[in-house]
């Protein structure tokens, strides 16, 4: 497979075409292959049969399935096999293409946006896709976000968004009251996905557990058990496919079934003994575990997620070792990221070169930043006055260099990064959170390094982890950066966003990775590739422009 | 007699009191705030919340009363067989353990059969072969399998008999009696080795018996003696045992359902303890105390009937007359 192409900078300005749908038309850089490398056998697509995916477990604090509300990756590959958007996302190419609308206009002002509708949709309750409903959509969104106070996923993907007006039954217009030039975007991803509005007079809570949740895709939610699984049952009458799949129609499959498998050897060792046909793991697949699936037969898809790099993110709260940027400077430099990339993922593992994944648009490599540099770390730190004293660690004023580094369930790693800070006199302290813990210790600001990530083709999903107005947590992004440092990020978001000069975009996102590195508010870890293990039974599988799971032509032999 | 039960089922209940109260006061002790446990349940973080938004928060979930008025609460909620919502997933506990609790019995009662029948059949051969090699293999052998962990024995199953030969499902509920053979093996290693270790002791000592003797002596053969002679004498303390047996296979369940991802009571337990789900982990308790206290209690009952030289009747005390 051709893994990890990438367009070069020159042929990703060219690909940045028409000024108002900037952010979506830049080129994304699909890590190709994914659409016919396991559909290329097999012959003609069967009919029928269960498809089972087994996922890491679900979220422990925030079970959700409700579109709008969640941030949940491996959820989001579910809603998008039940819900469909206005607009499909080219994974190759990262454009902007027709689905539930046949097409669109923005204004030159990029304050209004008007979709023409296709035709003949229908929810699977049998409802109308209609104007009226895609604009009692947005009326239910920006309610959503000022019920969750801003914290709902979907809060970042619809800033400025005002509401939505029919201009006839199959023509709406959106209202923004500041230009937003991702909006475009926003409407081909899982959360501004179209839903029967009527969903909206339940309370999000009620939503999240799949409650009213109904959609126009070709699977229908059949149910959502937090924690268990989620069924979806094959859709008959779909034929509003977008043209991003070979087939348009209905599914192949009858029905997918997804659970969830905490240990990972298991859900490895259930697709390679034929028990599952997809193991889909949060964070990639050992280089053990990925041999073993080749060598059972199976194959490993990859693509790697376009939207924030795995991130170290410093809780920069007075008094806290981190609120110097010394400190932050020296730690980063200590990290070997090229050894911490092969060790734990494998020799062909892509390492980490800003603060985005490299297939996000505007993505700008800050590699020479991120170099290993020890020397230069203790430079640093012995400048700082941090000296070296007992048991190899450095101490200012007695008090030892240590950061509390707590771990989840996410974690990758987090020994071998303790083990290249020691070299330079760092203690990180690792403590593991119960699922209690997690919920509360952002909050309650007691960590000094934490790390986080999200998954968008937009340089704003960087807004979800470190924008005090739209972040999930405010806590989070409000210890991330000295108030000036956020003042002057929020600042360069929306000279990005507020234009519908692709130039000023490109410059402003270049200008916010080189700050985000300089100040060491972002300390990148590694770079995230969306791993999967398929069965050699399944055929048609492919990624979408998100690095998530479309089943349009998958069908199993 | 009927004084006893009713002494026992009073027993029963404070029991059931106590572990109750036990669990709430452990749960409240733990150092996290169940406010923003709910709030981020809902999808909300408690630092986007203004004071005043927060107070009327803090007031729906019932979290601004003091901890005696929600102890009280939460204690005429069970009384009355209302389990309370779930924190974590806002969803009634009756309908998260209902959904489950099928699972669970069904793991626990083929673990308890099998624990049973396997831990029997072991003390009996392993008393009554007389090859020594053999015997003292045999009564080793539970003291090896009591020793195993019950995450390893789960592992080291998934990996030979579903991931090498594919007999079994690795995890899941699906698959009626196949996906049920390896939880069961798993929780039965433990319970009946410790019933076999019991079984085997008591044996030992029957067997010593004059009784033992005089039947042999009669002429009776040596199965006949040993099965139904000494069998239903030493099979008195394994009775103890039972109850036991019914706390391990609460326990296991946790550990068997996890390794197994089985959606049943036991991975809910664990998940809730670890998301301090308190709605969740009083009703998991409760349920499993009540189980517990229930089959004790039958256990007691069943005594006189195994053995009439026990007797709940009270003696009567014969009165000393002052000379």
């Amino acid at each position: 497979m051709d893994t990890f192409r990438r367009l070069k900078p020159a042929g990703r300005r060219r690909a940045a075409v028409a000024a108002a749908t900037v952010a979506g038309l830049v080129a994304l850089t699909a890590c190709g292959g994914n659409q016919d490398s396991a559909s290329g056998g097999g012959g003609p697509p069967k009919s029928g049969g269960t498809l089972k995916v087994s996922f890491f477990p679900d979220n422990p604090t925030f079970s959700c399935i409700d579109p709008f509300q969640v941030y949940w990756i491996e959820h989001r590959s579910i809603v998008r096999n039940f819900a469909d958007s206005l607009t499909d996302q080219d994974p190759q190419t990262g454009k902007i293409v027709p689905w539930l609308a046949k097409s669109w206009e923005i204004s030159p002002d990029g304050l209004t946006y008007t979709f023409h509708l296709r035709d003949g949709v229908t929810f699977s309750n049998g409802k109308k896709v209609d104007a009226q409903a895609v604009a009692d959509d947005a009326t239910g969104w920006i309610a959503t976000v000022k019920a969750t106070n801003g914290v709902a996923y979907g809060a970042s993907y619809v800033q400025g968004l005002t509401g939505a007006t029919v201009v006839d039954p199959l023509t709406v217009t959106f209202r923004l009251s500041k230009p937003n030039s991702s909006f475009l975007q926003a409407t081909s991803t899982t959360n501004l996905a179209i839903t029967d509005p009527s969903e909206y007079q339940l309370t999000p809570a009620e939503r999240c557990i799949g409650k009213g949740v109904i959609g126009s895709g070709l699977f229908v939610l059949d149910h959502y058990t937090p924690k268990v699984e989620t069924v979806l049952t094959k859709r008959t009458g779909y034929q509003w496919g977008s043209a991003l799949s070979t087939n348009q129609g209905e599914a192949h499959l009858d029905k997918v079934v997804f659970n969830y498998v905490a240990e990972d050897s298991v859900r490895t060792g259930n697709l390679t003994s034929g028990a599952i046909d997809i193991a889909w793991p949060r964070n990639p697949f050992t280089p053990q575990d990925e041999q073993l699936i080749e060598k059972s037969g199976d194959t490993v898809e990859k693509r790697a997620l376009p939207g924030v790099s795995y991130t170290l993110f410093a809780n920069t709260a007075a008094g806290r070792p981190l609120s110097d940027p010394q400190v932050r400077q020296a730690l980063s430099k200590a990290i070997d990221r090229k050894t911490y990339a092969s060790t734990i993922f494998g020799p062909e593992y892509p390492v980490v070169q800003g603060p985005y994944n490299s297939t996000t648009p505007y993505f700008k490599s800050e590699a020479s930043k991120l170099g290993y540099d020890p020397a230069a770390a203790q430079q640093i730190l012995e400048a700082d006055g941090w000296t070296a004293g007992a048991g190899g660690f450095r101490y200012r004023n007695g008090a030892e260099l240590t950061i509390d580094y707590p771990i989840t369930q996410f974690s990758a790693g987090a020994e071998l990064l303790q083990a290249q800070l020691k070299k330079v006199g760092i203690n990180l302290s690792l403590r593991t959170l119960t699922t209690a813990q997690q919920a509360t210790y952002l909050t309650e600001g007691a960590y000094d390094l934490t790390t986080n990530y999200f998954t968008r083709a937009d340089p704003g999903a960087l807004q979800f982890i470190i924008n005090p107005d739209v972040a999930n947590s405010k806590a989070l992004a409000k210890r991330a950066a000295a108030p000036e440092a956020i003042t002057q990020i929020q600042a360069l978001f929306t000279k990005a966003v507020q234009t519908n000069d692709t130039k000023q975009t490109e410059q402003a996102y270049a200008d916010l990775q080189d700050y985000l590195i300089d100040q060491g508010v972002t300390i990148p870890l590694f770079e995230r590739v969306q791993k999967v293990g398929l069965s050699s039974h399944v055929h048609g599988f492919a990624f979408t422009s998100e690095s998530f799971l479309k089943l349009n032509d998958a069908w199993k032999d | 007699m009927a004084r006893y039960i009713v002494g026992r089922i009073s027993q029963a209940v404070v029991v059931l009191w106590a572990a109750f109260t036990l669990t709430f006061a452990i749960l409240y002790l733990l150092p996290s705030d169940p406010m923003q446990l709910q709030l981020a349940a809902a999808g909300i973080q408690a630092d986007s919340l203004t004071p005043a938004q927060f107070a009327a928060m803090k007031h729906q979930f019932g979290l601004d009363q003091s901890i005696w008025a929600q102890y009280w609460h939460h204690l005429a909620g069970v009384l009355h067989g209302d389990f309370g919502t779930s924190l974590s997933q806002q969803v009634a506990v009756s309908h998260l353990i209902g959904q489950r609790i099928g699972h669970t019995l069904l793991l626990s009662v083929a673990a308890a059969v099998v624990s049973l029948v396997a831990g029997s059949a072991l003390a009996y051969v392993a008393t009554f072969v007389r090859r020594n090699p053999l015997r003292v293999v045999l009564t080793r052998l539970p003291a090896l399998g009591a020793s195993f962990p019950q995450f390893f024995v789960a592992l080291f199953l998934i990996q030979f008999f579903s991931f090498q030969l594919g007999w079994f499902p690795a995890t899941g509920t699906e698959g009626g009696v196949r996906s049920l053979v390896m939880p069961v093996v798993t929780i039965s290693v433990l319970n009946s080795s410790v019933l076999a270790q019991v079984l085997i002791k008591s044996f030992d000592e029957t067997l010593r018996q004059a009784y033992v003797v005089t039947a042999r002596a009669k002429g009776l053969s040596r199965s006949a003696v040993h099965l139904r002679h000494a069998f239903r004498n030493a099979a008195l303390p394994a009775m103890t045992i039972l109850g036991v047996i019914v706390g391990l296979t609460v326990t296991s369940s946790i550990v068997v359902e996890t390794v197994f991802t089985r959606d049943g009571v036991g991975k809910l337990a664990q998940e809730s303890v670890l998301s301090q789900d308190v709605p969740v982990v009083l009703a998991v308790v409760t349920i499993a105390a009540t189980g517990f206290v229930l089959v004790n209690l039958v256990v007691d009952l069943l005594y006189p009937l195994l053995d009439p030289r026990i007797s709940h009747r009270r003696e009567e005390i014969p009165k000393v007359v002052a000379p």
